[in-house]
């Protein structure tokens, strides 16, 4: 019996192991053609690994950093994505608090308003929310933020509305005897509890607006601005020329920062989605 | 308390509602209204009646983006959930390595729709070259099975995660308690975890048929509807009506299309709600 | 009481997006009030009379159709502000792109001040927009009238590059198999010269064509460019400049064409689907293929250090056995044409005037735009251009051959020409009948249905 199941663990072992590697191979080939000479790249060579007259090390690394303002555009994804994250992270919880407290019809509203919000597809107000967004010149990365805590709100209320509900009430009224007002009340007592949701809500959200391309190329001032999935664009040139070496460089310089990141914080990661998913 | 709390509710509300207002009641409301428009601009817009909507629904090109993509989610749930449940119950097995296989299925559910589309164009393009077949460009099978493939590989992580913590889930002792009565594995697969798990399933398949439902970017980076429109799903036929048509006529058209996106993706998720709802009855 | 508690919090969401959008004055500059751009528009007929002040305020947004220029645009935008201090910005927008670009940014409150349409049709689309250029300087420079895009009495549209495209020829390689560029004055010339090096591949070691590329970098050359001649010569034999209704007349010619491409190429037909602009450039580099069908823009990309020389190519006509073609020149025209955005505020709309005239008029600008855009320009300062196709299209013309002219600016949407595209392509990949008579469906139906969805 024993001896039965470890030859399956391992028969079971080796297929995953198998599936692993067919699972990562996409990010390895771009890896690897990344490091070639630009026309040592076509349709019928990209399986070919890169040899002593097609490999060109970094080169196309630097030219897809040097070309196109890439370290801009990662400064701008990077400030948006930060910025939207903790807007949504400290404005959300504190409004799913107040309308799962307060038990009136303008908070049922609100919240049904925010659920609402989380089903409709981008496409139903892409143009009037690009349109809106320009009136009030929220087209800059400094200030896109609020058009992400208004789009994104409906997740992240509904979500800490979940939590919040199985926060005691005993304990925030203690702490309102003891002199607190609301506002400390939540920040010391309801801020710390909600935090495993706030990693879920984070990692969620985040994701969502690091790899956002639609909306970002239709409400920021492209005068100035462009952040990484919308530079990846302008590698598939113009005319008769796609810059193949420079675009993969760029893809790699684009999963790599968020590869470490989930390396290093994957636990987080995992149980923040599972957790995220289970309760929407 | 609850005092307190509301004089103070401009503080907490505020912020939160200031944005929404912006980012999502203004333009609602406005892209509802210039459903029966004729406009270029938000205040150029000329009320025309539902004759945007009369458009959107004779548009052959619509409709084909619809049935593309009923059946490109019909495959891709089945698929995901499949083997997403599948990876699920293997690596609960207390195998070895489960948190290294856990990781890098999980991972390319971190990277952005736009560049994960770009990575499997130049992929598949390769293998159609070698098996000698068309491209991507005109090849609408291959451009059909291309998404489903690239869904997989983005979203069967992400599913598997969710059946894992559904898994873990289930009391041990229930499955001792099976496996004392003699039960076989599959017998406890069939009768108690997939039973237990019940409530992760419909979130799963749920939340693929949305994913599904609203695909842009992927569509966009991958075949961008090539060819003639044949791989041109619901999301991305709006903005093709939107942005690549010039004259007058065609925003009122996107917007009644859009509108019409909106209603059935709220039907969806409703039915979902009904469904999520009649399953924990019964639990 | 419920509601009126609403009531007031709604209130205070609404002081608070006032106050947000005081908050946000960083760039006050291009913010305009529906009214007041409304009564800048009447006002600058008036204002234009007056000096050049006015223009010194403003500031200029062009966004650029030719992704090949983008830099030497920045570089010559960058020069003019640091002469003169108005701000010049220059977008490109993603190949493929202009239109959705267009789009969007038009509605946006910072919108281009100076854009472009490709003729007619472009125009028909923004003529709304389009400020009227008669009493503009620029126009004043312009060497014909003929290149200048016009509704009624009014000047909406000024062309700003003449091209000419053909087959370029590398003479170096047609020698070795045996012929020369005289040998090829018709379109029977041009197959068996082609055909036979065909049949000799192997021991010749080159192709005749160069790939055609049905990839979205190069497709334009076929869907667009080639179908132009079919257009041409059907308009030529009912004496029409444009048409609601095409009778394709001359499709079996650019049937024939096409065939001969994809049988003569560096590749086999159902390769074409992916090959892109840059496979099809490199193989003509490589000395891979004879011909390579292309325009005066690649003049840059083909002459140079490690390429060739003006002794090597030669641009001919492309024959498809139709029309007089022994009097048969280059295609040579234009679908470049500037327009100002009349939306904008006074000051930009004369930022942008003195900002186009300063580029065609200047000894700076016709330098940049001859010599390192490598265009030729229909205005009176025009630098000579050192571009050996176009010096080959004014031979041409001397010798008294004929210019085929652009017709293709009056296809009715980029839609028509994926439509055709698409057909195209999967003719190449299989060439039956069948398969032809989708093409001629797209290009024949598709045009009716497309001008019918124009006329709505």
């Amino acid at each position: 019996m024993k001896k039965k199941n470890s030859i399956g663990s391992a028969v079971l072992s080796t297929i995953l192991s198998i599936l692993s590697l067919l699972w990562v191979y996409p990010v390895i080939m771009i890896l690897l053609n990344s490091l070639k000479k630009e026309s040592s790249i076509s349709t019928g060579t990209v399986f070919i690994l890169p040899n002593k007259e097609s490999f060109v090390g970094l080169e196309n690394y630097i030219d897809a950093i040097n070309s196109k303002g890439f370290l801009q555009s990662l400064g701008y994804s990077l400030f948006i994505t930060v910025t939207s994250v903790l807007a949504i992270l400290v404005f959300c919880s504190m409004c799913a608090w107040y309308i799962t407290r307060i038990e009136s019809t303008f908070s049922k509203a609100l919240y049904y308003l925010f659920v609402f919000s989380m089903v409709v597809p981008f496409q139903m107000v892409m143009y009037t929310l690009s349109q809106t967004a320009d009136r009030l010149h929220l087209n800059t990365p400094w200030n896109i933020w609020i058009i992400y805590l208004g789009f994104g709100a409906g997740l992240a209320v509904f979500m800490f509305c979940g939590f919040v509900k199985s926060i005691p009430v005993e304990i925030e009224e203690a702490a309102l005897i003891d002199g607190c007002n609301p506002v400390q009340t939540f920040f010391k007592i309801d801020f710390h509890m909600l935090s495993s949701t706030m990693v879920s809500v984070g990692i969620l959200e985040a994701m969502w607006v690091w790899n956002d391309y639609l909306l970002p190329t239709l409400v920021l001032d492209i005068k100035k601005y462009k952040t990484i999935p919308m530079l990846i664009q302008y590698f598939r040139g113009s005319y008769g020329r796609v810059e193949m070496g420079p675009m993969m460089a760029c893809i790699m310089l684009t999963i790599i920062p968020i590869i470490v990141i989930y390396l290093s914080g994957q636990k987080y990661i995992i149980k923040g989605v599972a957790s995220g998913a289970v309760k929407g | 308390m609850e005092k307190a709390l509301k004089k103070s509710a401009p503080i907490f509300v505020l912020p939160t509602l200031v944005a929404f207002i912006i980012g999502f009641i203004i333009p609602f409301g406005q892209g509802l209204y210039l459903s029966f428009c004729k406009f270029t601009t938000v205040s150029n817009a000329k009320w025309v009646g539902i004759g945007n909507y009369k458009y959107a629904f004779s548009d052959p090109s619509f409709g084909r983006s619809f049935i593309f993509t009923v059946m490109f989610a019909v495959v891709s749930i089945v698929l995901i959930n499949l083997f997403a449940f599948t990876l699920a119950v293997l690596l609960t097995q207390n195998l070895k390595g489960t948190n290294i296989f856990r990781t890098v299925f999980f991972m390319p559910n971190l990277i952005g729709g736009i560049v994960l589309g770009y990575i499997w164009q130049i992929l598949i393009n390769c293998l159609l070259t070698i098996i000698k077949e068309p491209l991507l460009a005109l090849n609408s099978k291959a451009g059909y099975w291309g998404l489903i493939i690239l869904m997989c590989w983005q979203q069967i992580g992400y599913m598997m995660i969710i059946y894992i913590a559904g898994l873990q889930n289930v009391p041990d002792s229930l499955i001792e308690a099976a496996s004392i009565d003699g039960a076989t594995k599959w017998q406890t697969l069939f009768k108690i975890k997939i039973p237990m798990v019940m409530s992760s399933i419909t979130v799963c398949v749920f939340l693929t048929l949305t994913n599904s439902f609203k695909l842009f970017d992927q569509n966009l980076a991958l075949t961008g509807g090539d060819p003639n429109h044949s791989t041109e799903m619901m999301a991305l036929n709006i903005y093709q009506t939107f942005y690549a048509r010039s004259g007058n006529q065609w925003k009122g058209y996107g917007q009644a299309k859009a509108v019409i996106f909106c209603v059935l993706v709220i039907f969806i998720s409703l039915f979902q709600l009904k469904a999520t709802r009649s399953k924990e009855v019964q639990q | 009481m419920k509601n009126t508690k609403r009531l007031a919090a709604l209130g205070m969401a609404a002081l608070m997006s006032l106050s947000l959008l005081a908050g946000c004055g960083d760039k006050v500059e291009t913010s305009v009030s529906e009214t007041s751009k409304e009564a800048n528009t009447e006002a600058s007929a008036e204002v234009k009379e007056e000096v050049k002040v006015d223009g010194a305020n403003g500031s200029v947004y062009y966004l650029n159709f030719k992704p090949e220029q983008d830099e030497q645009w920045k570089a010559l935008a960058a020069e003019y502000t640091a002469q003169t201090g108005v701000e010049v910005a220059v977008v490109t927008a993603a190949s493929g792109n202009y239109e959705t670009t267009l789009m969007s940014e038009m509605g946006k409150s910072g919108a281009p001040t100076m854009f472009q349409v490709n003729g007619p049709v472009g125009l028909a689309n923004w003529k709304d927009y389009c400020y009227d250029l008669k009493d503009s300087q620029v126009y004043g420079e312009l060497t014909s009238d003929g290149f200048a895009l016009k509704s009624d009495d009014s000047v909406l549209g000024i062309a700003y590059v003449i091209e000419s495209y053909g087959l370029i020829c590398n003479k170096t390689l047609l020698a070795t198999a045996g012929y020369s560029v005289d040998d090829i004055k018709s379109f029977a010339d041009l197959k068996k010269v082609a055909e036979d090096i065909t049949a000799r591949k192997d021991e010749l070691g080159f192709a005749a064509f160069s790939s055609a590329g049905m990839d979205g970098s190069s497709d334009w050359r076929f869907k667009t460019h080639l179908a132009n001649l079919p257009l041409y010569f059907e308009y030529q034999q009912d004496g029409i400049g444009t048409t609601t209704a095409i009778k394709g007349s001359f499709l079996d010619n650019y049937r024939n064409m096409w065939d001969l491409y994809v049988n003569n190429s560096t590749c086999e037909g159902k390769d074409l689907a992916a090959k892109t602009g840059d496979d099809s450039r490199n193989e003509f580099l490589n000395k891979e293929a004879v011909f390579f069908q292309n325009g005066s823009w690649e003049y840059g990309n083909l002459v140079g250090d490690g390429k060739f020389t003006d002794d090597d190519l030669q641009m001919i006509p492309i024959y498809v056995g139709a029309g007089d073609e022994a009097n048969q020149g280059l295609c040579t025209g234009t679908e470049n044409y500037w327009c100002v955005n009349k939306e904008a505020k006074a000051e930009d709309i004369q930022a942008t005037l003195d900002f186009l005239y300063w580029v065609v008029s200047s000894e700076r600008g016709t330098a940049a735009m001859a010599d390192e855009m490598n265009f030729v320009i229909p205005f009176k300062n025009a630098k000579e251009s050192s571009n050996l196709f176009v010096k080959q299209d004014r031979e041409y013309t001397a010798a008294g051959k004929l210019p085929v002219s652009w017709n293709f600016p009056t296809m009715p949407s980029e839609e028509w020409k994926n439509g055709v595209g698409q057909a195209l392509t999967a003719y190449a990949a299989d060439s039956t009948d069948d398969n032809w008579s989708a093409v001629v469906d797209a290009f024949v139906n598709g045009w009716a249905a497309e001008y019918a969805l124009l006329e709505q």
